[in-house]
């Protein structure tokens, strides 16, 4: 048979017709590459700034005052409290209040006056090492611009009046993979729970299935439930998988609770079921119900501080982080996995990430509820 | 129950009905799908629901399992109210789609064991009733094969043993044989027929006519109302239409032959059969039309068929619309 355009014209066409009438996958196709632009142009900034920061001050004077504000007027440092003694610095870290914390020994201020040299303290949480050099240069720099200044001015006795000393907590090594492997927990998690759950329902909706159950005496919390409950396990096997994996093949340690840890899971692991399930209320096919899961995907992996620091991302790329759930799973998983969080310093995410699930599970209830009568 | 809301109930509670509606109507926005039906079936009764698509068929079904509140009218499926009851409807019902919606990759015995479970088919019971549905349907053989590889006649089987696992004293059965061979179809039925025997009621949509016919009895739906109801012959002798079948193997221009056929007032319909013309009149003797149109044709009478009778219907209500 002879090669033919115009059996090619009505194949083009045919699919063109097809495709106008799939709206969601058009919605997509515009929105993709959008959404792409948007997120990689404006929100990924890895310059980071407003990296949040307590100050212990021992000194309590207007010289050591006048440090913390040169700090912050880098635009790097953001004070966010004052802090007594190092175990409120831990805290503080842990539960990822602060990043940075800013140690300013007693008699700081009477010590520059008397021309003895001076050494103040930066303390710096490791566990995300993209952050670490730039946290520590900036600092120095301050640090020894204003120790040039007391120099020109002649009074000082030492070579070098003011001096910082930088210390690393958690991950001293500044190892990725220590912040990337519990991340990749959160990452995974979303993925195939997400995924899962809006396909398993599409692929009963496009086999008839559905239909059936619907016939039947079962309730839709039943069905629901039911359908869950092995993945529920699933993300509890990966889970392991992955952290297990960590520690032997990265050395990654795991500071802090399991039992903790695999309780706040559940959480988030309903959060993305309902998720998935809500997709399957849209999704006509498995198709339909894949594609959306992996153009979800795309936030999650950009805006949640898995790939960038969360600190360096503008306002508004932040605010649409906060509302979604792996940002807040994030924190909890390397607040236990790599600083030993415990259940008080994690308690606001906790609440956050109920809170989001809260609204996901129900949501997705009703519209599932509906969709199915 | 005081005396006066008996009488008000009427047959609605008649312990013979197995299905009874009073007016039943369901809107959606503007449009009336389904327009004050009333619908009686008896207990052991294969009772065929026919309509052209869009008739409203699939909606009444849908009232009449619980799934779809109706707006207004009442009606009483397997003793219960189909408003407040449904979920009493449901347990008590099997439902069959032409889709035969089965796990396809679950063997025969996984979904006999899944529905079992999803109809609460007691689990003592459970291992004795599959195979006891396993042995009437000539599935032993196949049980570990999986769904998804059976023929379209084994699929009808499975979907069958899975509707009827929970032994629902009324089945319904939504165009059952679409798209299975002639046997299986004369198979599937021979067991319906048992089912209804053994005391199931069963409730069937089809578009096939001759299916139909094996009825006990029949509703026409169009339009969302009820045209009309009765057994196969009640129907086909209420639509006073008459038949002969015209040998055209002689003729030299059957195709003329047909169209003035067709284009005699007294004659509804003219079909081709190979070389047999097939006449229905709305009464006249088709036999002296055809006797009249093309002499010398043989000419016999031939048998008023339920599609015939429908196809009458279906015209008239056109018509007038």
């Amino acid at each position: 048979m002879r090669f033919s355009i115009g059996r090619i014209a009505v194949i083009t066409r045919k699919e063109l017709i097809q495709l106008r009438r799939d709206r969601m996958t058009i919605g997509m196709m515009v929105m993709l590459p959008l959404m792409q632009l948007l997120l990689f142009g404006y929100a990924i900034d890895t310059d980071v700034r407003h990296m949040p920061t307590v100050v212990q001050d021992a000194d309590r004077s207007a010289a050591s005052r006048d440090l913390a504000h040169r700090l912050e007027a880098t635009g790097f440092y953001t004070l966010v409290g004052e802090v007594r003694d190092y175990p409120e610095i831990a805290r503080a870290f842990r539960s990822g209040d602060a990043r940075v914390a800013l140690v300013v020994p007693a008699g700081f201020a009477a010590g520059l006056t008397a021309g003895r040299p001076v050494e103040v303290q930066l303390i710096v949480d490791g566990a995300d090492a993209q952050t670490v050099a730039s946290a520590t240069q900036t600092a120095a720099a301050v640090v020894s611009a204003w120790s040039a200044e007391l120099r020109a001015r002649g009074g000082a006795g030492a070579a070098e009046p003011l001096t910082l000393s930088s210390s690393i907590w958690y991950n001293p090594d500044l190892r990725t993979a220590v912040y990337i492997v519990p991340g990749l927990v959160g990452v995974i998690l979303t993925m195939t729970m997400v995924m899962f759950t809006a396909m398993g329902i599409a692929r009963e909706r496009e086999r008839g299935t559905l239909e059936q159950l619907i016939v039947s005496p079962v309730r839709s919390i039943e069905l629901v439930i039911g359908k869950i409950v092995p993945y529920l396990a699933i993300g509890y096997v990966q889970m392991t998988i992955i952290l297990v994996a960590g520690a032997v093949v990265f050395d990654v340690a795991f500071v802090g609770s399991w039992g903790l840890l695999y309780a706040l899971a559940a959480l988030f692991i309903a959060a993305s079921l309902a998720l998935g399930l809500f997709f399957s209320t849209l999704a006509r096919t498995q198709q339909q119900a894949m594609q959306m899961s992996f153009f979800f995907l795309l936030p999650n992996l950009l805006l949640s501080g898995f790939m960038f620091p969360f600190e360096g991302m503008p306002a508004f790329a932040q605010a649409l982080g906060q509302a979604i759930p792996l940002t807040h799973f994030l924190r909890i998983i390397r607040g236990i996995v790599l600083r030993g969080a415990t259940w008080p310093d994690l308690v606001p995410e906790v609440a956050w990430l109920a809170a989001i699930g809260g609204v996901l599970v129900l949501a997705s209830a009703l519209r599932f509820r509906k969709k199915l009568g | 129950m005081t005396a006066a809301a008996a009488v008000a109930a009427g047959e609605l509670d008649d312990p013979a009905l197995v299905i009874s509606t009073r007016g039943l109507t369901r809107r959606f926005g503007e449009l009336v799908a389904v327009q004050g039906v009333d619908l009686r079936v008896r207990r052991g009764e294969i009772f065929g629901v026919l309509g052209p698509n869009g008739a409203g068929k699939s909606t009444l079904i849908r009232m009449l399992c619980g799934i779809l509140d109706p707006s207004s009218g009442d009606g009483r499926v397997v003793g219960f109210d189909v408003r407040r009851d449904p979920e009493r409807i449901k347990e008590r019902i099997g439902y069959m789609t032409q889709r035969f919606s089965l796990y396809e990759d679950l063997s025969v015995e996984e979904n006999l064991s899944f529905y079992a479970g999803i109809y609460g088919v007691a689990r003592r019971g459970r291992r004795a009733r599959i195979e006891e549905v396993l042995a009437a349907t000539g599935l032993g053989p196949r049980r570990r094969q999986l769904a998804g590889t059976l023929s379209g006649g084994w699929k009808q089987r499975v979907a069958l043993a899975s509707s009827t696992i929970h032994r629902p004293p009324l089945l319904f059965l939504d165009e059952p044989t679409a798209g299975v061979d002639p046997v299986s179809r004369r198979a599937f039925w021979a067991q319906i027929h048992r089912l209804a025997a053994a005391g199931t009621t069963v409730v069937v949509t089809t578009h096939y006519m001759d299916e139909a016919e094996r009825c006990h009895r029949l509703a026409f739906i169009f339009g969302g109302r009820l045209l009309d109801e009765g057994r196969p012959d009640e129907i086909v002798a209420r639509s006073g239409l008459r038949a002969a079948d015209l040998d055209l193997a002689g003729a030299t221009a059957p195709a003329a032959v047909m169209d003035a056929l067709a284009a005699h007032a007294d004659v509804m319909g003219v079909e081709a059969f190979g070389h047999l013309a097939r006449v229905v009149t709305t009464g006249a003797d088709p036999i002296a039309i055809a006797a009249q149109v093309a002499p010398g044709a043989p000419a016999t009478p031939a048998r008023i068929s339920v599609e015939d009778a429908f196809v009458a219907m279906v015209r008239g209500e056109e018509a007038r619309a």
